[in-house]
């Protein structure tokens, strides 16, 4: 059977990118290094039109293990656009920080090829081939600046607790395909129904994988690498980590939980709601006592992976669920769309105040809305939003979940949303905290003026721009998101 | 674009210029935002005019398609209460703006620009007629006023300002999950469909517990009132006086519009129970301001009070008292607006607001005496001003209703006397004693203009309050002929009316 | 065998096996002559005396040829399957040799790009 190259363009265009960054950077001395950066962002740009041009197409290639639709290209493009601002919010960081410009772009690319090949992975195989490019060039990434200890002590943690989990989920996915014969995600569903699996030891398979998925994005109780791993890498890697590397966690688990487990949902959803419920309560309580801005930012993405589990918290088995199942991924979806544009927009401020002063403690962004209005004001968006006020992007993608739940409401739905409801409330108090710092104290003497340059500047007025109006006019995504009915649930 | 969507765009566009335009003198700022509000005032004026006081439904309705996928439409409608709570809205933003003209000069720009958006949203509130804009609109109004609060504050005003958002919050949320709930079962956010639903008396008891608690703590009702003193006394004056004059106003305004009509039976059930809350609000409200040696903190408890008397009129379920209680609204906005300026003027001469501190001063500041003792008599309702047009006919009603709770909250009507004539006593009269009282000038003719129309307004509904009631009673009619309580016919009512 | 009885085995077979590790230890111990001396106590280390503490540094630099060998290790692993087959492909399967070949060289490449990136670095030089 021949190889489908439309559909596979995309991760063709990302891989040739990555080689001739690389090359690029053998060829380039000194600043002209520099150059490699716009030279990704062209990559980016291309990869983006060609999967853009697979948008409305259907493609399977690679036999069914490479699947194209509605859901795969809304997820590439979430994080095409993201790798967009990554590399935005990178540029001045690493020219002026002038360390391994050449390998972190290269890193980068790799990285987001795994990412955009996960949504379409319809295969254990390659699902885990998908993780594992997305991981390994990210462990390397979180060391980059390799005189920093945090930076090394980031790099370690990152990489055996992923180690562990990659070890957990590959043995869960050996013993799924024993009891199934088969690595397909359709089929392994198909075999469960026949019933010819012995449950017991499946199930504990199904929790090895869920339990590895779980490290990837960070939900408790396996999160505890998460904060000290984004404050001691380099800003823009955190925020890759934060948001980009998080989003494929949840591409894969959706893939493995709403395909392949499917007539399992009754055993999967609740483990899955209760990991929830601690993930957003706990992330939460513990931001509360942060005093630094991105390790708070780190424990809040901790909270948003808790909100973004809830829905998977909601899954029926059987063909009558196909209504539930499909709004629950799609809040996902919207969630994921929405935290992307948001949190990589709070990480552009934060590294734009910390690039010139090196500073990074909350009391450091006393009085900003004075010493930068524009990043005040950015921030401030971008924290509401996270919170999820009007008129922001943020509000729907608590609302997408609510919403997820009212589609039929049952006891375990009600306890669900009742938590997203007090978290949110819980997580206000931190990112009020903030803002009130940003606006309501005063700056201390003696800081230099901030410079974000203009790429950094540009990225965080367009996601600010984008995070109101996609507030105003939700349903520039929701139209997107809503015909996504992803996964063959039969 | 119809009036009610113009009336919503006029303060944002004020907003947009403010936050776009470059190099804006002082003075260049405040003409913007008191251009913007007037014309505001001017297109909601309009309103009035095209309004149809025959009709007691919902008109001028405006519809745009906003998120297809779930069917939510930016659906705009007025009907008697909306309009006259709009109608109030667009009135006190100017003199708010007018009122710190000199008090306000750090960050100009964004304070001005805060109150135009602030304006723009609660326009909303009162406008919108689908669930999920409603609620955009109910919880946008916390950014602005959170800025305001905790920026242009006094000392503990980030505590106060945190406090205020959290409270709200926390309500708006619950009603979030409820309008969801609703969203559910109609399969649209259009108000009219939802009111249209026949819901279980189960569905209804849980689903107006969630609305109320969201807008009780608007209101504030006792117990959820303690945000309330903190957000008054540490807002700056043209904050307490949105807060006082309009954003209480959203909790009342909610009740009568979504809590009653949607969950008819819920109501009926539930109201002595609210009538009971109302009361202990009544009585509390009055009895802490009266021990309060904050001026400020006094007014915000009276303010407590104030609103149960509110909620008093909506929960007695009687005509009378129901259509009373929107005139209340209104009447509470305008006297305890008043006051607040007030302070804020004798605390811009003087930086305290202890009473203990003020002695005298009626000799020294004789305009301001004066006003101040109009608009007391307002807030306690003395007959011929427009406070006992409110009161009177909520304590009537009531007692028609439910003799206790209208007898115990005459009561509360007694002390409202007892604790603002105390405090005006302690204010101007006595001996001018201390260099401070004796250097206190008069309010000059900038401030008297910011309190002339509110104390027309204040003698006109106390005079001739009927084009008010023309205006109200129809919606409010018909809402207590949805909850099965009403005595009377819908009646067209005769007169146009060109209040404000 | 149901799931029980599968685990059953392995659970007996542990736990026998602990049984006759804990026995051969009480027995050694009960039955062996014990005269320490420090000589005999020392870490045993093939007969040399022990130098240094436990943290002693290797090299970078074998670590890095070790990894160059090991991915160029890797690539023969590949080779050899495709070695196999692309002699046997013509125009009438469904992949061409010129496809093959092609693909081939395109791993290759990639491949010698790395290494064109390592020896770039000074990872090939040994001083």
């Amino acid at each position: 059977m021949p190889i489908d190259f439309i559909a596979i363009m995309p991760e063709i265009v990302l891989t040739v990118t990555a080689l001739l960054v690389l090359a690029a950077d053998l060829a380039l001395r000194g600043d002209a290094k520099q150059l490699v950066n716009p030279l990704a962002t062209f990559g980016t740009l291309i990869a983006i039109g060609f999967t853009v041009f697979l948008w409305g197409d259907e493609r399977t290639t690679f036999g069914t293990m490479f699947v194209v639709d509605a859901y795969a290209v809304v997820f590439k493009l979430v994080f095409l656009v993201a790798l967009l601002a990554i590399l935005g919010i990178s540029w001045r960081f690493f020219a002026e920080g002038r360390y391994f410009q050449g390998e972190y772009y290269f890193l980068l690319l790799t990285s987001f090829i795994g990412m955009v090949l996960m949504p379409s992975a319809r295969d254990l195989l390659l699902l885990f081939v998908a993780l594992e490019t997305v991981s390994i060039p990210a462990f390397v990434m979180a060391g980059l600046r390799k005189r920093d200890l945090y930076s090394s002590e980031a790099a370690l943690k990152f990489f055996i607790i992923g180690v562990l989990s990659v070890a957990l989920m590959l043995f869960g996915m050996s013993m799924v395909y024993g009891f199934t014969g088969t690595t397909d995600l359709v089929g392994i569903a198909e075999a469960i129904r026949a019933g010819d699996a012995d449950v017991p030891l499946l199930l504990g398979s199904v929790m090895l994988v869920i339990v590895g998925f779980g490290f990837k994005v960070s939900a408790v109780p396996f999160h505890f690498w998460a904060p000290d791993t984004y404050a001691g890498s380099p800003m823009p890697v955190a925020a890759m980590l934060a948001v980009a590397s998080k989003a494929a966690g949840f591409a894969g688990l959706i893939a493995i939980a709403f395909v392949a487990f499917e007539p399992l949902a009754e055993v999967w959803a609740p483990v899955l709601g209760v990991i929830a419920i601690l993930t957003m309560t706990l992330g939460n309580l513990i931001a509360l006592q942060q005093r630094d801005l991105i390790r708070l930012l780190a424990y809040s993405s901790v909270a948003q992976a808790g909100y973004m589990l809830v829905p998977f918290g909601l899954a029926r088995s059987g063909s009558d669920a196909i209504a539930v199942n499909d709004a629950a991924v799609q809040a996902v979806l919207f969630y994921l769309a929405a935290y992307a544009v948001m949190n990589i927009g709070a990480f552009g401020v934060a590294i734009a105040v910390n690039r010139r002063t090196g500073l990074r403690s909350i009391a450091d962004y006393a009085g900003l809305s004075a010493r930068s209005p524009l990043l005040a004001l950015a921030l401030t968006v971008f924290l509401l939003s996270l919170g999820g006020a009007p008129p922001t992007v943020g509000l729907w993608a608590k609302f997408a979940i609510l919403e997820a739940i009212t589609v039929d409401v049952t006891a375990f739905g009600v306890v669900l949303g009742s938590f997203v409801v007090i978290n949110s409330v819980i997580a206000f108090f931190y990112y009020l905290k903030v803002v009130k710092t940003l606006w309501m104290d005063e700056a201390r003497e003696g800081l230099p003026t901030l410079q974000p340059g203009f790429n950094l500047s540009a990225v965080v007025v367009v996601l600010m721009v984008g995070t109101v109006v996609l507030g105003v006019l939700p349903g520039l995504i929701t139209d997107f998101t809503s015909i996504t009915s992803v996964l063959a649930t039969g | 674009m119809g009036w009610i969507s113009i009336t919503i765009a006029l303060p944002l566009v004020g907003a947009l210029v403010l936050a776009v335009a470059p190099e804006l003198s002082a003075r260049g700022v405040r003409a913007v935002g008191m251009g913007a509000t007037v014309l505001t005032l001017l297109t909601s004026v309009a309103l009035l005019t095209q309004f149809d006081l025959s009709e007691p439904g919902l008109q001028l309705l405006e519809r745009f398609t906003w998120i297809p996928a779930i069917g939510a439409d930016v659906a705009l409608a007025v009907d008697g209460v909306s309009l006259l709570l709009i109608l109030l809205t667009t009135l006190l933003t100017p003199l708010i703006l007018f009122a710190s003209w000199s008090s306000v000069t750090d960050r100009l720009r964004g304070y001005v620009a805060a109150f135009l958006v602030l304006e723009a949203a609660v326009i909303g509130v009162f406008a919108s007629v689908d669930l999920l804009l409603f609620y955009v609109f109910f919880e946008f109004t916390l950014i602005p006023m959170y800025l305001i609060i905790g920026i242009w504050g006094g000392t503990l005003r980030r505590y106060a300002a945190v406090k205020f958002f959290l409270y709200t919050l926390l309500g708006g949320l619950l009603m979030l999950v409820a309008i969801l709930y609703l969203f559910g079962q109609a399969g649209t956010f259009d108000y009219e469909a939802v009111r249209a639903l026949e819901l279980t008396i189960t569905e209804q008891r849980w689903l107006f517990v969630a609305f109320a608690l969201a807008f009780a703590v608007k209101v504030p009702l006792f117990p959820v009132h303690t945000w309330l003193p903190d957000a008054h006394t540490e807002a700056p004056t043209g904050g307490s006086v949105f807060l006082a004059g309009v954003l209480l106003k959203m909790g009342t305004f909610g009740l009568l519009r979504y809590a009653l009509p949607i969950f008819p039976d819920a109501t009926v059930e539930f109201a002595p129970w609210l009538l009971a809350i109302s009361v202990v609000g009544i009585l509390y409200g009055a009895v802490v301001a009266l021990m309060q040696a904050d001026i400020k903190r006094l007014i915000a408890y009276s303010s407590v009070s104030h609103m149960g008397f509110v909620v008093l009129g909506t929960f007695a379920l009687n005509a009378t008292a129901t259509s009373a209680s929107v005139i209340q609204m209104v009447n509470h906005g305008l006297s305890t607006g008043a006051l607040f300026l007030l302070i804020g003027f004798l605390y811009e001469r003087r930086h305290t607001r202890q009473i203990a501190a003020f002695g005298g001063l009626a000799k020294q500041v004789p305009v301001m005496a004066g006003l101040w003792l109009v608009v007391s008599m307002s807030s306690l309702a003395l007959p011929g001003l427009n406070g006992f047009v409110g009161e009177f006919p909520i304590l009537l009603g009531t007692f028609q209703e439910n003799r206790t709770a209208g007898v115990l909250a005459a009561f509360g009507a007694v002390l409202a006397a007892v604790y603002l004539l105390w405090a005006y006593q302690r204010i101007f009269h006595g001996p001018l004693e201390g260099a401070d009282n004796q250097n206190t000038v008069d309010l000059k003719p900038r401030e008297i203009g910011v309190l002339t129309p509110i104390v027309v307004l204040i003698v006109a509904i106390g005079l001739y309050p009927q084009p008010m009631f023309d205006l109200v009673e129809p919606s409010v009619d018909r809402v207590l002929t949805e909850v099965g309580v009403s005595e009377l016919e819908v009646e067209p009512a005769a007169t146009t009316s060109e209040e404000g | 065998m149901s799931f029980f009885e599968q685990y059953g085995t392995f659970a007996i077979l542990v736990v026998l096996g602990c049984l006759l590790y804990a026995l051969i230890m009480v027995v050694s111990r009960v039955m062996r002559p014990s005269v320490p001396s420090p000589q005999k106590l020392t870490t045993y280390e093939c007969g040399v005396p022990a130098e240094g503490t436990g943290w002693t540094q290797v090299n970078i630099r074998y670590y890095v040829f070790a990894f160059l060998f090991v991915i160029f290790d890797v690539e023969a692993i590949f080779l050899f399957p495709w070695a196999v087959i692309v002699g046997g492909l013509d125009a009438t399967t469904p992949v061409s040799p010129m496809f093959a070949v092609v693909a081939m060289f395109l791993f290759i490449g990639t491949l010698l790009e790395g290494l064109a990136y390592a020896w770039k670095k000074g990872v090939l030089r040994w001083d």
